[in-house]
C-alpha cells in the first residue's frame, strides 16, 4: 500500500503550491510533487489586444518580477517592429533589470530565507521569518530591507513607478534619464554594496553549520543555462544562451537564443499548471537543467567586475567550478547582487546615459517577435505573433520557474527521501522540504501567470489516498 | 536619496475605486505651493522598505481609504508604533506595524498622523465615487493643515 504527504499551500514562496509527497508499503518515500495550483493564463488574455500594450500589459504577471516582463516583451515587441533600440535605451533598460534583479533577491534572501540560515531548520517556525531576524541580527534585517529599497528606488526614478512601471516600450524607453537621478543612484551605490558585502561574509560563516542541507538541497548532477556576453562574463539584458554540463563542460552556445523550439521542450503533466521546461537533446524528463543566479555563475567564465569575481573565485574554490546543489543559490544570490551593483555603477559611469535619444520609432514590420533576457529567477522568453495590424493572435511564455520545475521536484524527493521517515508529519521535516523550493524563489505568479502569496498545505496519504497527516499554515 | 522633513504617503489600489483615494490625494498634495519641500509618494500598499523614509521624517501624514464608515466622512488620528508580530507578512504592513518596525530598525519614529477616508465605493475602476471626489478637496485641506500645523510648530 503506497502512502502520500500533501503540503499546502507551501510558505514564503510568491505564488500557491502545495507538495506531495507518496509513501510506499514500507513507509519510505517512494516519490514527490511539486504542484502549482494557481492559473491566470497571460497568453490568453493578450490575445486581440495592440503589440504596443504588450509591455504594460504583460508586466501584470507579476508584482515581484514586472520589470523582467517588461525587458523581455519589449525586446519581442522590437523585433515585431524590426527597429534597433538606441544604445542609450538598451543601458537604461539594463540599469532598471539589474536593479530589479538587486530588490528581487534582497528579497529572497533577507525576508524569505534567511531566517531559516539565521535560526535553523529545527527552530520554531514562529520565529523564522523577517521579523524574528530583526530581534536576532538587525543588521541583517535592515541590510536586506535597504537593498531592495535601493533596487525599487533605482526602478522608480527611472520609470515613476516601483511596480509596473510603464517606461520601457517597444524601440526603447518613454523618457531619458535625468542627471540628478542618476547622482541619486551613484550617491547611494556604495551603502548598498556595503550592505552587500556584509551579508555575504555573515552568510559565509552562517552556512558552515548547514553542510547537511547543503548536501540534501537538491543535489544532483544536472545541465545549467544562462546568457553570457561575447566575452563569457555574466549577461543580464542580452547575449549567447550557453548550457554546460554538470562537469562545467559547454554542451550547447545558441549566439541567437530566440528560436528556443529547436532545444528546449515544454512537457504539460496533469498534476500541476507549471509547465515543465527541458532539454529536447537529453528528452523529458531526462532533461533537466537549471536556470537563475546559480546556474548563470556556473555557465560564465567569470562575471567581469571585480568584487564579485573575487567572491565567485571564493565561491568555486569552496564549492567546485560547477557547484551541484541547489542550496547555493543562497550564495550565488549574494554574489549576484554585488555584481549588479558595481555593474549598475559602470553603466552609470557613462556620460552616453544621459543621451536624450532613446527610442526608435516605427510601424508593424513583422509578424512575429522573440524576446529573451534574464530575470532574476532565469532565462526569460517572450514569444508573440500579431496580424498585419499589429493585433495579438498568440503568444507563449517559458518562464524561469518553468525552466526549473524539473529540478525543483527532483530536489523534493531527495529532500523528502532523506528527511521524511515516518507517516506523520514533523515541523523540521516540512520545513526543511518547504526550504529546498525556497532556494529556487520560485515565482508561481510569473510562471502559471497567476497572483498571490503562498501559503502551505502539506499532505501525507496513504497508498490507497486516504490522508494520514496534514499541515497547514 | 535621502530626504528629510515632512512625508505623505498616500497608498491603496488606484484600480480599486474608492481605494485610490491616497493616489489622487497625493497627486494634488505633490502640487500643492503649501507643501513646496514635502516629499509626496503614492503606493500601492505600506511595505517594510518605507520603515527607513518614515525614520527620517520630521512628520508622516499617511492618506488611505477606510472600510467602514459614511462615505467620504474623514477620520485623523496619530498613530502609534505597535511592534512586529510573527504574523506580519513582508509584502503588507499597518501604519502602526510600519511605525514600529521603523523604530525596530532605526530607533527613530517621527509623529505618524493618518488620514483615512470611508470608501463608498471599492468595485474595479481608476475613478472615484461621486462621495469621495465630493471629500477630496477636504482630504488635501487637512493634510495640508497637519502639515503646515507641523512647520509653525
Amino acid at each position: 500500500m503506497t502512502r502520500e504527504i500533501v503540503i499546502e499551500p507551501v510558505t514564503r514562496i510568491e505564488g500557491h503550491a502545495k507538495i506531495t509527497i507518496q509513501l510506499d508499503d514500507d513507509g519510505q518515500v517512494a516519490d514527490a510533487h511539486f504542484h502549482v495550483t494557481q492559473f491566470r493564463g497571460f497568453e490568453r488574455i493578450c490575445q486581440g489586444r495592440p503589440v504596443h500594450e504588450l509591455p504594460s500589459l504583460m508586466a501584470r504577471i507579476c508584482g515581484i518580477c514586472p520589470v523582467s516582463h517588461l525587458i523581455a516583451s519589449a525586446k519581442a515587441c522590437d523585433e515585431i517592429l524590426a527597429v534597433e533600440p538606441p544604445p542609450t535605451a538598451v543601458d537604461l533598460r539594463r540599469i532598471m533589470n539589474l536593479a530589479q534583479v538587486v530588490q528581487s533577491h534582497a528579497l529572497s534572501f533577507f525576508h524569505l530565507s534567511s531566517p531559516d540560515l539565521l535560526f535553523g531548520f529545527d527552530a520554531d517556525a514562529g520565529g523564522r521569518h523577517l521579523f524574528g531576524v530583526l530581534g536576532a541580527n538587525p543588521q541583517l534585517a535592515r541590510d536586506g530591507v535597504g537593498l531592495r529599497r535601493f533596487g525599487q528606488q533605482v526602478i522608480e526614478s527611472l520609470g515613476g513607478k516601483r511596480i509596473h512601471p510603464a517606461w520601457v516600450v517597444p524601440g526603447g524607453v518613454d523618457a531619458p534619464l535625468a542627471a540628478e537621478t542618476r547622482d541619486e543612484i551613484l550617491a547611494a551605490l556604495p551603502e548598498a554594496r556595503a550592505a552587500t558585502e556584509r551579508a555575504l561574509a555573515w552568510y559565509k560563516t552562517a552556512v558552515q553549520r548547514f553542510a547537511e542541507e547543503a548536501a540534501r538541497f537538491g543535489d544532483f548532477p544536472s545541465a545549467f543555462m544562462g546568457l553570457v556576453g561575447p566575452d563569457g562574463t555574466v549577461e543580464h539584458y542580452d547575449g549567447t544562451l550557453r548550457v554546460v554540463g554538470a562537469d562545467g563542460a559547454v554542451l550547447a552556445e545558441r549566439p541567437d537564443p530566440r528560436p528556443y523550439w529547436e532545444y528546449l521542450g515544454e512537457a504539460v503533466e496533469p498534476w500541476s499548471y507549471l509547465k515543465s521546461a527541458y532539454w529536447k537533446d537529453l528528452g523529458y524528463p531526462g532533461g533537466v537543467y537549471r536556470v537563475g543566479p546559480l546556474a548563470r555563475l556556473n555557465v560564465a567564465d567569470r562575471l567581469g567586475t571585480p568584487l564579485a569575481d573575487a567572491e565567485l573565485e571564493e565561491f568555486r574554490g569552496r564549492l567546485g567550478r560547477t557547484p551541484s546543489s541547489s542550496f547555493h543559490y543562497h550564495h550565488a544570490r549574494l554574489i549576484e547582487i554585488l555584481h549588479c551593483l558595481e555593474r549598475l555603477g559602470g553603466v552609470l559611469a557613462d556620460p552616453e546615459v544621459l543621451s536624450t535619444r532613446v527610442r526608435s520609432v516605427a510601424g508593424i514590420n513583422r509578424e512575429e517577435g522573440i524576446g529573451v533576457a534574464e530575470a532574476p529567477r532565469g532565462t526569460l522568453l517572450h514569444h508573440y505573433r500579431v496580424d498585419g495590424d499589429g493585433i495579438v493572435q498568440w503568444a507563449n511564455l517559458v518562464i524561469a520557474t518553468g525552466h526549473n520545475n524539473l529540478a525543483m521536484n527532483r530536489s523534493v524527493a531527495q529532500v523528502a527521501r532523506h528527511y521524511v521517515k515516518a507517516d506523520r508529519l514533523t515541523e523540521p521535516m516540512l520545513n526543511r522540504v518547504e526550504a529546498v523550493i525556497r532556494c529556487y524563489d520560485p515565482c508561481l505568479s510569473c510562471s502559471t501567470h497567476a497572483i498571490g502569496q503562498m501559503p502551505l498545505h502539506l499532505q501525507l496519504l496513504a497508498p490507497d489516498g486516504s490522508v494520514l497527516d496534514e499541515r497547514r499554515r | 536619496m535621502t530626504h528629510a522633513g515632512v512625508l505623505v504617503v498616500g497608498y491603496g489600489s488606484f484600480l480599486r475605486s474608492d481605494d485610490g483615494i491616497g493616489w489622487h490625494a497625493a497627486g494634488l498634495l505633490a502640487a500643492d505651493p503649501r507643501l513646496a519641500g514635502t516629499r509626496v509618494l503614492a503606493r500601492h500598499q505600506l511595505v517594510p522598505e518605507l520603515a527607513a523614509d518614515v525614520s527620517r521624517a520630521s512628520l508622516v501624514v499617511l492618506v488611505d481609504a477606510a472600510a467602514e464608515g459614511d462615505p467620504g466622512s474623514l477620520s485623523v488620528r496619530r498613530v502609534q508604533p505597535r511592534p512586529p508580530t510573527p504574523a506580519t507578512w513582508s509584502h503588507h504592513l499597518d501604519p502602526e506595524t510600519l511605525a514600529g518596525l521603523a523604530e525596530a530598525l532605526y530607533g527613530l519614529v517621527p509623529p505618524i498622523v493618518l488620514v483615512s477616508v470611508a470608501a463608498g465605493s471599492l468595485a474595479e475602476g481608476d475613478r472615484l465615487s461621486g462621495a469621495l471626489e465630493r471629500a477630496l478637496p477636504q482630504v488635501v485641506e487637512v493634510v495640508a493643515d497637519v502639515v503646515t500645523g507641523h512647520h509653525r510648530a
